[in-house]
């Protein structure tokens, strides 16, 4: 009885007085993917921020942006070993790129689409690349060239049948198609800031990444829809190759109007479209064909919604909050109990000479990706040396 | 026990009590060794009986023998005191808040960095949130507003806000290049490497180096590089000559075993021969390491053991948040704090050969006495070395509570002066 006694009062003496305890789930982990000076495969510091993500089978995928004068790279990761199995110098394919941060667009022959933004804004042109992804595993990158000179490539889709990509140019904002077949490019303006939007912009010191559209998405019909600046949807019809600027504009905070600008997409199993506003962090969902837009709510405080993702426990997973605050990993499930905040994750991170495993905690998360079954979520981060944290979701 | 301040903080039982378990601990002391109880003296501090602890945030000032002492309610409000080595007394300088002119919702919490010496005798710290509501509430406008950089002026006792660090975060170290007057920080709890020039007002963020635990100490060499550690416990150099990171390829020695979360943070402790061009560290995992900086590239470390050996204890597990070197070529260190202790609510001083490689225990301290220390590389120009430490003290003395993490128990911090050579009492 003393003893119980006394342990209690211990308990009770030496509570924490935590208000949050950190996401775990079972079976989360960390692969490190950035390390400087190491025999280790790992990228080196400012050349691995995470813009980039995709799981494909085993391998995950990342494109990565790198700081002013330096150049990015294509990694892989896998799934089942834990470690990072390949790594490619982009710079030794398409030189003087600094970021691929259109995501990655699979459709047929396990070939990923990207973009890239040239270092020098101004002073080179952003490329189209085609990454070949193994039967098990290695990369293989091809150049598909320069689709508008001048200009680099901020945002970036495909159709379904993987004939034609989509994209915004930087800095710009114009929309254009690539055929892959015949690398034809058609170039529209109508999505291009007017004279009276860069007043607009200017006057709030905003620059083309605060105000273009971000991400793609292609809807049940063949449209390609995404943001419009001022803080407005439109949809492209691949048919009469005519762009539709939707009436209802994008959810906004009282007054903060101009930093409307859809940074990420996901579609549920039913085809139901949910998309993020940059400006404010609301979680949108769109009706593709009417371009009615419900505002969902925000999870986190912050501004910013920089990924989404759906898991195959029905639930979206998305990347809430960014600098100068703390990401945080959000999910929502509509019928069940909307909004739920995990704040930063935080997973053991194991690797040769860590085998005893560190506590790695996500600050900066830029990138969130499903595998094909949806049992794991991935999450790239957005830091000068940048890992991947994983956890598993159960049915 | 000499008490230099008007402020009587303990009640007299207390005191007779503390003075029996003193008596004791020095008894203990002198009985191993000619170091005895005439060679520590604890300082207490006046003006501020909410204060309840200072963290690493002592430094010495060569250019008026000075040692200076944030102490802090861990609440909102710091005090600075500086001690005057050569007329042995200590004053109150003022409140942080009230000297830097800060508002309401810019509140800090302590001061968690050293205070380091600029060129021209001015001292350099900065803020640190150091609570549940920076912890908890971060960026909400109920959260931390971010850490301040600041330079104190003894010339004209003017206290200079040098501006935040990162939105939000706190800074718990700093260090200073002499000669450029630069000055690198370290974030919390983002492991952020900031590089500050006062003289262009220009802050440079080099990045994120650790995560879940961030390390508490960055340290300098004599040409001014600033040296930290990434989440691997491998030494990270700023080098001002090329103006970039460097990383050390292998990381510090660790005793098999030591876990991940004791890697991931670092160090805890250094000390600086200069003479000699060693830099003297103490890591997370208990281990004595001297380091041999250059110019340019990451220089050679040398294992030299544990801190101690306590039978049945880990080598790795015992907690040195402290570092001092003698002018007899030894080092000095006091083991315990943060619940963490190499016997049962007992710090021990140490004494560490750095010939033989051997540690010895020369005083011991009941948790009433000493619970913790801090401070490093803080020495006067006649070879007394100090320390920030603290005290237990029992609830009934109307002390508040401490942190969870130091047990809830009221403290009372003073500052130790200590010279293994010549009297200090």
């Amino acid at each position: 009885m003393k003893v119980a006694i006394a342990v209690l009062f211990l308990l009770c003496v030496f509570r924490l007085p935590a208000q949050y305890e950190f996401f775990a789930p079972k079976e989360a982990f960390a692969i490190e993917v950035s390390l400087d000076n190491t025999s280790l495969k790992r990228l080196p510091i400012y050349r691995n921020s995470i813009s980039s993500l995709i799981v494909s089978g085993d391998q995950i995928i990342g494109g990565t942006t790198a700081d002013e004068k330096l150049t990015p790279f294509i990694f892989a990761a896998s799934l089942s070993k834990r470690e990072v199995t390949g790594i490619i110098d982009l710079n030794e394919i398409v030189p003087g790129q600094r970021s691929i941060s259109t995501g990655f667009t699979k459709r047929k022959n396990n070939i990923l689409y990207a973009g890239t933004l040239p270092d020098k804004e101004g002073k080179g042109e952003g490329h189209l690349i085609a990454i070949t992804i193994g039967l098990t595993e290695g990369l293989s990158i091809k150049d598909l060239g320069i689709p508008i000179p001048g200009e680099g490539i901020f945002a970036l889709t495909a159709d379904a049948k993987g004939n034609i990509l989509y994209g915004i140019s930087y800095p710009t904002g114009m929309f254009f198609t690539y055929s892959i077949a015949t690398k034809s490019v058609k170039t529209f303006k109508d999505i291009s800031p007017s004279r009276k939007d860069l007043r607009l912009f200017s006057e709030y010191l905003m620059n083309p990444e605060d105000y273009l559209c971000k991400a793609l998405m292609e809807g049940p019909n063949g449209q390609i829809l995404g943001s419009a600046p001022v803080n407005k949807l439109f949809s492209f019809d691949p048919v009469t190759q005519k762009i539709k600027i939707f009436k209802a504009e994008l959810p906004e905070v009282w007054g903060r109007r101009s930093l409307g600008q859809i940074e990420c997409w996901a579609k549920s199993k039913s085809g139901t479209l949910y998309a993020g506003n940059a400006g404010d962090g609301q979680l949108m969902e769109i009706n593709p064909v009417t371009g009615e837009i419900r505002n969902v709510g925000k999870p986190v405080m912050m501004p910013r919604l920089r990924g989404l993702t759906f898991a195959n426990d029905g639930r979206l997973y998305g990347i809430a909050g960014a600098l100068p605050g703390y990401a945080h990993l959000f999910s929502y499930a509509p019928n069940k109990e909307g909004f739920k905040d995990y704040g930063n994750p935080q997973f053991k991170m194991t690797a040769p000479g860590i085998e005893q495993g560190i506590d790695w905690r996500g600050f900066q998360l830029g990138t969130i990706a499903s595998s094909e079954d949806g049992k794991y979520v991935v999450m790239g981060e957005d830091e000068a040396l940048s890992q991947l944290l994983i956890f598993t979701v159960g049915q | 026990m000499k008490r230099l301040g008007p402020e009587n903080v303990c009640s007299s039982a207390y005191n007779i009590i503390l003075v029996i378990l003193f008596c004791l601990a020095a008894y203990s002391g002198s009985a191993q060794d000619s170091v005895s109880a005439k060679n520590i003296r604890f300082i207490d501090y006046y003006g501020f009986p909410e204060g309840s602890s200072a963290w690493d945030d002592i430094g010495y000032n060569p250019k008026d023998n000075t040692v200076y002492v944030g102490i802090t309610d861990h609440r909102d409000k710091v005090a600075l005191y500086i001690y005057d080595a050569s007329k042995d007394s200590i004053k109150l300088k003022g409140f942080i808040s009230d000297l830097a002119k800060l508002r309401p919702y810019q509140w800090q919490a302590k001061i968690h960095t050293k205070f380091v010496a600029g060129s021209n005798g001015d001292m350099y710290f900065a803020t640190d949130g150091g609570e549940s509501r920076e912890e908890y509430l971060m960026e909400n406008p109920k959260g931390y507003s971010g850490g301040f950089m600041m330079k104190w002026s003894p010339s004209d006792e003017k206290l200079t806000n040098l501006g935040v660090g990162l939105q939000y975060e706190s800074i718990k170290d700093i260090d200073i290049d002499t000669a450029t007057g630069r000055i690198y920080s370290i974030s919390y709890p983002q492991v952020h490497f900031l590089v500050y020039d006062p003289k262009a007002n220009k802050l440079k963020d080099y990045g994120r180096l650790g995560s879940g635990h961030v390390p508490r100490m960055m340290f300098t060499d004599k040409w001014g590089n600033c040296y930290y550690v990434d989440w691997r416990q491998r030494l990270v150099k700023y080098e001002k000559g090329t103006d970039k990171l460097i990383f050390a390829e292998k990381s510090l020695p660790a005793f098999a075993g030591t876990p991940g979360e004791h890697i991931i943070t670092g160090i805890t402790a250094f000390a600086k021969d200069n003479k000699n061009g060693v830099i003297y560290l103490i890591t997370y995992g208990a281990k004595v390491i001297a380091f041999y900086p250059q110019e340019n590239g990451i220089g050679k470390t040398e294992d030299l053991g544990g801190v101690i050996d306590v039978p049945g204890k880990p080598k790795w597990n015992y907690y040195v948040p402290n570092l001092n070197l003698g002018n007899n070529g030894k080092l000095y260190y006091i083991i315990g704090g943060h619940g963490n202790y190499a016997k049962k609510d007992q710090s021990l001083f140490v004494e560490f050969d750095l010939k033989t490689k051997t540690p010895k225990v020369i005083f011991e301290y009941a948790s009433t006495v000493l619970v913790e220390a801090t401070g490093c590389d803080t020495k006067d120009k006649d070879g007394n070395m100090y320390f920030a430490g603290k005290r237990n003290v029992p609830r009934s003395s109307g002390k508040k509570g401490n942190l969870a993490e130091l047990g809830d128990r009221p403290t009372v911090p003073f500052l130790i002066k200590f010279n293994p050579d010549k009297k200090v009492q």
